[in-house]
């Protein structure tokens, strides 16, 4: 139990000073407040609140990050339930039943067992990343370069052939992603690639310009252009808020079952949320009795319960690889490691041996968010309902105020700036066209580590590209990635010749 | 009959052009770097020829009603999803996308110059106006209050933006 022992010893007392409870909960609060905002998902909030934390030491700045990420989560599901306009994949299930509850004047019921849920599922899942990640911390260490690059590729193929529905656009999305990777100076030679000469690019393009470009200022050009005469409703809170006797009966197992699905799902390479809520859905669907199977689609209480758990625990499953292996699995985590990488932590195996402090302070305060958002989120519930009657123009013009000065605050240049609005009509096209953002963002962060790990490993075999095959585990970790390839197309074209018949 | 070209083609055509920019970039990576058969120049061309062999897949792609990557039997007719398409480009409205684009296009020029708070007022109100404002007086001032507010909480927290009138506007 010695991972319990440096989260007591190491974790908790870091994470309980004063300063350090201060930034979890201004992470919290303003987490869920943005979170809150439609159309606004985690990645884009973390994202945005990366300036504020420039001021702040490592480890506070962590672990309101932390409380940032998880407040979006939270505020994310009052968003789906009450308008119906879900900030992410995670959320288009508890969009889907929760606001189908909320019409029928259960908002209440949703909004509590959403936030329960999220509670449970965060807090189990945070238990078994506290004794899991060491574990696989030390395996890691194990893993040499050849392994590492396997496992990047192994991430790449489940990014862009898994997410979305289609893996050529995936893959176009990832290209895109190592293609911008590519930019700045070479890590091991030092000189300038695809800079065109210009002095700015050669530092590379920010994960924070790209994710702001994306998801704000494209979201921003697309409803524009194509969602002017959209309307959405914001269903009220009428009826009791509190779940009854019954709604408990009826949540507690879907919980546990969501946290089951999706702690393990956040963990891989293919993680995201998409899958397991769906999953989550799915399965609660099919153990329903047959009075309940009726009330699905129409607003069943199982159908928010389970996949808000199903989300929440894949989001804190998502720390495992990111912490222990260095290697973001979504968007959101993706810009959590260029956090690290701003106070030049590099975080991987070694940041268990290296920065203790930081790494077990940062999961004891997601127990301890976990908690303060259980706090913010049911009793202020109210609070968070007003922020979702921002008129929509002002709240898009606010958003890319924000990400325009996250992005010049970087350099002070302009030239981020026009950047930003590049890769934004970018985000436009891709959104317009159904291309999946998440691929290109993991293509930018991973694309230059497994290209330096992948000439580490040539070096080490002098140019002998068996290595590869020759060493066991990455073997099978290629394997499992020729399977995520080839057999979803397979299947599918099994299933469409048996349309066909 | 001569087919017109559908926007997700452009985009293809793009991520070709890409490519080969890429590829006629490549060409400036000097090689002496590299060691073990793996230079600079390795994982890019990996890269470019993604690029372009993808760009091309996508070119080729017929468009589905089904969604992308339907299978569907040969011979079978596609003129409704063009004509879902054509719809959704008649949807767009550009003249909102123009306002969008030139209000960020105006920040940019501009925020060196008249500072923070008042590029940000112009980017925020020119933003509502894309969005179809109905209430343009007001829009402006909470664009104003809200660029005010940000400037200063960023101030205190130690972000440095350029301003007007030093630590004031």
């Amino acid at each position: 139990m010695e991972s319990l022992n440096a989260l007591f010893s190491m974790g908790f007392a870091t994470a309980l000073t004063p300063a350090n409870l201060l930034w979890a909960l201004l992470g919290c609060t303003l987490g869920t407040a943005i979170g809150v905002l439609p159309g606004v998902g985690p990645a884009v909030t973390v994202a945005l609140l990366l300036p504020v934390t420039q001021s702040v030491d490592p480890t506070g700045a962590l672990i309101m990050l932390a409380g940032v990420y998880y407040g979006a989560m939270f505020g994310g599901s009052t968003t789906s339930i009450l308008l119906n306009t879900p900030g992410e994949a995670g959320s288009i299930v508890s969009a889907l039943e929760g606001n189908k509850m909320a019409k029928i004047g259960r908002a209440g019921p949703a909004l509590s067992t959403a936030a329960i849920g999220s509670f449970f599922a965060g807090s189990i899942a945070t238990v078994l990343l506290t004794l899991l990640a060491p574990v696989i911390a030390g395996f890691a260490l194990q893993l040499g370069p050849v392994e590492t690059c396997a496992l990047m590729m192994l991430t790449f193929a489940a990014v862009s052939a898994v997410l979305g529905n289609s893996p050529l656009r995936g893959f176009i999305s990832l290209l895109l992603g190592l293609a911008m990777g590519l930019i700045g100076i070479e890590a091991q030679s030092g000189q300038p690639r695809f800079t065109f000469g210009l002095l700015p690019l050669i530092d590379g393009i920010d994960i924070v310009v790209v994710a702001m470009g994306l998801f704000a200022v494209g979201e921003t050009l697309y409803s524009a252009t194509y969602e002017n005469k959209v309307k959405v409703g914001l269903e009220s809170m009428k009826g009791k808020f509190w779940m009854s006797k019954d709604d408990w009966k009826r949540s507690w197992k879907p919980w546990l079952r969501g946290t089951a699905i999706g702690f393990p799902f956040g963990t891989l390479p293919a993680g995201g949320t998409e899958m397991p809520t769906f999953l989550s859905y799915s399965a609660e669907k099919k153990l329903a009795d047959a009075e309940t199977k009726k009330q699905f689609g129409k607003g069943a209480i199982e159908g928010v319960a389970g996949p808000e758990a199903a989300n929440n625990a894949a989001v804190t499953g998502t720390l495992v690889p990111l912490l222990t292996l260095g290697i973001p699995t979504s968007a959101t985590a993706a810009i959590m490691l260029s956090a690290f990488q701003q106070y030049n932590i590099v975080p991987g195996p070694l940041l268990f041996d290296t920065n203790p402090e930081l790494v077990w302070g940062l999961i004891a305060s997601l127990y301890i968010g976990n908690v303060m958002l259980l706090v913010l989120n049911l009793p202020l519930v109210g609070l968070w309902v007003q922020f979702l009657k921002v008129p929509r123009p002002l709240l898009y013009g606010g958003i890319v105020v924000l990400a325009t000065m996250g992005a010049y605050a970087l350099r002070q240049s302009w030239f981020d700036l026009m950047l930003l609005y590049i890769i934004g009509v970018l985000g436009f096209l891709m959104r317009r066209f159904d291309f999946p953002v998440v691929p290109l963002v993991v293509g930018l962060i991973v694309g230059p580590m497994a290209e330096k790990f992948f000439r580490r490993a040539m070096s080490i075999s002098q140019g002998d590209l068996s290595v590869f095959v020759t060493h066991p585990i990455s073997l099978t970790i290629l394997l499992v990635t020729v399977a995520i390839l080839v057999v979803p197309p397979l299947l599918k074209r099994r299933q469409a010749l048996l349309q066909a018949a | 009959m001569i087919r017109r070209v559908s926007g997700e083609q452009w985009l293809a055509i793009g991520l070709i052009v890409i490519g080969l920019v890429m590829a006629w970039q490549i060409g400036d990576i000097s090689v002496d770097a590299g060691y073990a058969g793996v230079g600079p120049r390795f994982f890019p061309s990996l890269v470019v020829t993604g690029l372009v062999v993808a760009g091309g897949a996508l070119l080729l792609q017929r468009r589905h009603r089904h969604g992308p990557d339907t299978i569907i039997e040969e011979g079978a007719n596609d003129s409704d999803e063009l004509a879902a398409e054509d719809a959704a480009s008649h949807d767009a409205d550009w003249r909102m996308f123009a306002i969008v684009s030139g209000s960020l296009l105006c920040h940019m020029a501009l925020i060196g110059i008249i500072g923070f708070t008042l590029a940000g007022t112009l980017l925020c109100f020119g933003i509502c106006r894309g969005l179809e404002t109905r209430r343009p007086w007001l829009d402006l001032v909470l664009s104003f209050l809200l660029a005010l507010g940000l400037f200063h909480l960023f101030q205190t927290l130690g972000l440095n933006l350029p301003a007007l009138i030093t630590g004031v506007l």
